[in-house]
């Protein structure tokens, strides 16, 4: 039997309850969350600010309907942000009278949490691996444009595959606003999961030249500062260290650069540098509107969100979660954060009514 | 730059391109060099600190005294990404006579190198060239390039490369006649008729592209294009998603078998559009050359290093590729590449792109922008 928006909505918040829960419970699973994601102890503590632990009703409503239906899902979790797990989950349970839920191997803490704290006989954890054995309806699966791939290719023929990859967010900056708050507010959005998120600001657009774009940088490189000795920044992988050192060689040479041993931001004038994650921004100067709606355009199929002092100054793509600097981590709970669709879903096959 | 400062800059510029290429003319001579590496090193990384705004900045940057550059590895390398992103060359951009282009990608820039004085890279490319896939080989040699000529390719190193050893190796052929992809289509039997016509004592080389043989394989299916006797084939980069991949050792079989000669005269070749100079595997050189390893003319080095302090490593690790290029006299003496290599015995040998940060978190990774199509 079928059930209503209204049992969906009462199911998913059965989940913003276990999330309250697991909240309340952060000191236990911040140790291993901070192993699982290199994030510093501060790193955890911040991220845990961006965990959904209430939504209005029409959020929830707006969720429900964005989720479709399943008679079963099986949600395949990346070493995401790890608050993500919970949105994840929420989407498949709106969506599915069964959920299988199988966490990141390598970053199962949260997802675990919620699971068992919601204690929902829906809801079961699982360590299946082998996508192909999976006889669901849909299979939602979270990760990199090859495991999307890989996952697509595995599984069975008439399971539905949704997938949710990976992305970047861009800022815009008036140029008239208060460049130090802006700054700052910029800094909270880099700082949160050291830049591994989706929705989390690698480029910014600052509006005027050269010399508008310069002096943002230098605000944002001071806010940074302040927010490293507060929120330090975790271990980066080998890559990513290596991934650094590179960009901020390329910056040195093709732009500016401010540089300091936990950040970086560059200054150049085209978004084609686009930094590596781990509170790395690239400031561009926008002096015209139309060079503005060019560069965004260059980006948009990347860009999951856009933080902006001044929504009216630019279009942002259609797509993406349009938010104030400073919130662009805590999208209302209202659907899957990344809206740019997933046009492998459409291919395989027609939504389920 | 201003008149005077211009001036003194192509003064420089001149005097260091007749240095690198007296070193070149001794290799052809097969003379030692009275140029000492690290010297002309040092000289071209100071010229460029100076004449170039973003080699000042970088080595800045790096705490490096422009001044204080005694040996080649004290020179920090351009990453190759810079090219893409700003001019990297030491002279006004009116006078450069050639630019050469990377292949673009979703993020619309393309890597730019540009030179006021092409002579320098057309002297190492063709000593080398010679030494190397036409050693022994006197003109004229057939040259058939399955790949665009540099009229259709003006921005194509590569294509450069082609019609400049055309020229050199097959001085009486128009030189349009070597070149068998013609608007973006393989003339499969343009080069049957040019293969057939060949005289059976005069030995060939064919210069392709990986991708591009992969399409010939396929078009020949089990047909075959036998080569005279002594003839060789130049195979070069990877697929970059326009074929088919094939393994490296069956592609050389296949090569092989296709143009029926022996495995050891397909020769591959490593080159950059931000180079000036090439690498060749040895395998004609040296009877115990391994494929794979890539040799060194004596005007270029590829030094592993450590991705994170960019310091050199011991031979035998794996590193990123720094090369050290004298005949980039107005551009980056050294250059920072995302390949993976590693020094062995006889040269060095490529082992792939450095694959980017593994997955932590649903931020998109900067190889993933680069390979994606776009998703909405």
């Amino acid at each position: 039997m079928s059930r209503t928006v209204e049992e969906r909505i009462a199911d998913v918040r059965r989940l913003l309850d276990a999330a309250i829960a697991v909240h309340a419970d952060r000191a236990q699973l911040a140790p291993a969350i901070g192993r699982s994601s290199g994030l510093t102890p501060e790193g955890v503590e911040l991220g845990f600010a961006s965990l959904e632990t209430t939504a209005t009703a029409a959020e929830l409503r707006a969720l429900v309907a964005s989720a479709g239906h399943a008679g079963s899902v099986h949600v395949i979790l990346s070493a995401n942000v790890f608050v993500g797990a919970l949105r994840a989950i929420a989407l498949a349970r709106a969506a599915a009278e069964r959920v299988t839920v199988r966490p990141s191997p390598r970053d199962p803490v949260l997802a675990r949490a919620l699971v068992e704290r919601a204690a929902d006989p829906a809801i079961t954890l699982t360590a299946v691996r082998d996508v192909g054995s999976v006889a669901g309806d849909e299979v939602h699966v979270y990760g990199r444009e090859a495991t999307i791939a890989d996952v697509r290719s595995r599984a069975r023929p008439g399971v539905v595959v949704r997938a949710h990859g990976p992305g970047m967010g861009v800022a815009v900056v008036s140029d008239g606003g208060d460049v130090e708050q802006a700054a700052d507010a910029l800094a909270a959005d880099v700082v949160a999961f050291d830049q591994r998120g989706c929705l989390s600001p690698r480029v910014c657009f600052v509006r005027g030249g050269e010399s508008a774009a310069a002096g943002f940088a230098a605000a944002l490189h001071g806010r940074l500062l302040d927010w490293s000795r507060r929120v330090p920044r975790g271990s980066l992988t080998a890559e990513e260290r290596a991934e650094q050192v590179r960009w901020r060689g390329t910056l040195a040479y093709a732009g500016r650069l401010w540089d300091a041993e936990h950040h970086a931001v560059g200054l150049a004038t085209t978004p084609a540098a686009v930094p590596p994650a781990g509170r790395h921004v690239l400031v561009v100067p926008a002096p015209s509107r139309e060079g503005l709606a060019d560069a965004i355009g260059l980006l948009a199929p990347f860009i999951v969100a856009v933080g902006t002092d001044d929504p009216s100054g630019f279009a942002a793509p259609r797509h993406a979660r349009l938010s104030a600097l400073g919130r662009m981590q805590r999208p209302p709970l209202d659907g899957p954060v990344d809206r740019r669709g997933d046009p492998g879903v459409e291919k395989r096959a027609s939504p389920v009514p | 730059m201003g008149a005077n400062e211009g001036s003194g800059a192509r003064e420089a510029s001149d005097a260091l391109h007749a240095r690198v290429r007296a070193v070149i003319a001794a290799f052809e001579r097969r003379a030692v060099s009275l140029e000492a590496f690290d010297a002309l090193a040092s000289d071209l990384a100071r010229f460029q600190a100076r004449h170039v705004p973003g080699y000042g900045r970088l080595c800045a940057a790096r705490g490096v005294a422009p001044e204080r550059i005694a040996r080649a590895s004290d020179a920090p390398a351009v990453p190759t990404d810079a090219f893409k992103l700003a001019a990297v060359f030491a002279f006004d951009p009116n006078e450069a006579r050639v630019t050469f282009r990377t292949s673009g990608t979703t993020l619309g820039a393309r890597g730019a190198h540009a030179f006021r004085d092409v002579g320098t890279y057309d002297a190492a490319a063709l000593a080398f060239g010679r030494a190397t896939v036409a050693r022994g080989l006197a003109p004229p040699v057939a040259v058939l390039v399955v790949g665009p000529s540099p009229d259709e390719a003006p921005d194509s190193s590569l294509a450069h490369m082609c019609g400049l050893f055309a020229r050199a190796l097959d001085p009486g052929q128009p030189v349009e006649r070597s070149f068998f992809v013609r608007r973006g289509t393989l003339d499969t039997a343009g080069l049957h008729a040019r293969v057939a016509a060949l005289l059976p004592s005069r030995p060939a080389v064919v210069l392709a592209t990986s991708f591009a043989l992969v399409h010939l394989l396929d078009d020949l299916g089990r047909d075959q294009l036998p080569l005279p006797p002594g003839s060789r084939v130049m195979q070069t980069g990877g697929f970059k998603g326009r074929s088919r991949e094939v393994e490296a050792e069956e592609l050389r079989r296949a090569i092989a078998a296709a143009f029926a000669i022996a495995e050891r005269d397909v020769v591959g070749e490593y080159g950059m559009t931000e180079l000036s100079s090439q690498f060749w595997e040895a395998t004609l050189v040296d009877e115990r050359a391994r494929p794979g390893v890539y040799a060194e003319p004596p005007w270029a080095r590829v030094v592993p290093v450590d991705p994170e302090t960019l310091a050199p490593i011991v031979d035998g690790a794996v590193g990123i590729a720094r090369v050290e290029d004298l005949a980039n006299v107005d551009s980056a003496f050294a250059v920072l590449t995302q390949d993976r290599v590693r020094r062995v015995p006889g040269g060095f040998e490529l082992l792939g792109r450095t694959a980017g940060a593994p997955p932590r978190g649903c931020s998109i990774a900067l190889d993933e922008m680069l390979s994606s199509r776009g998703t909405p």
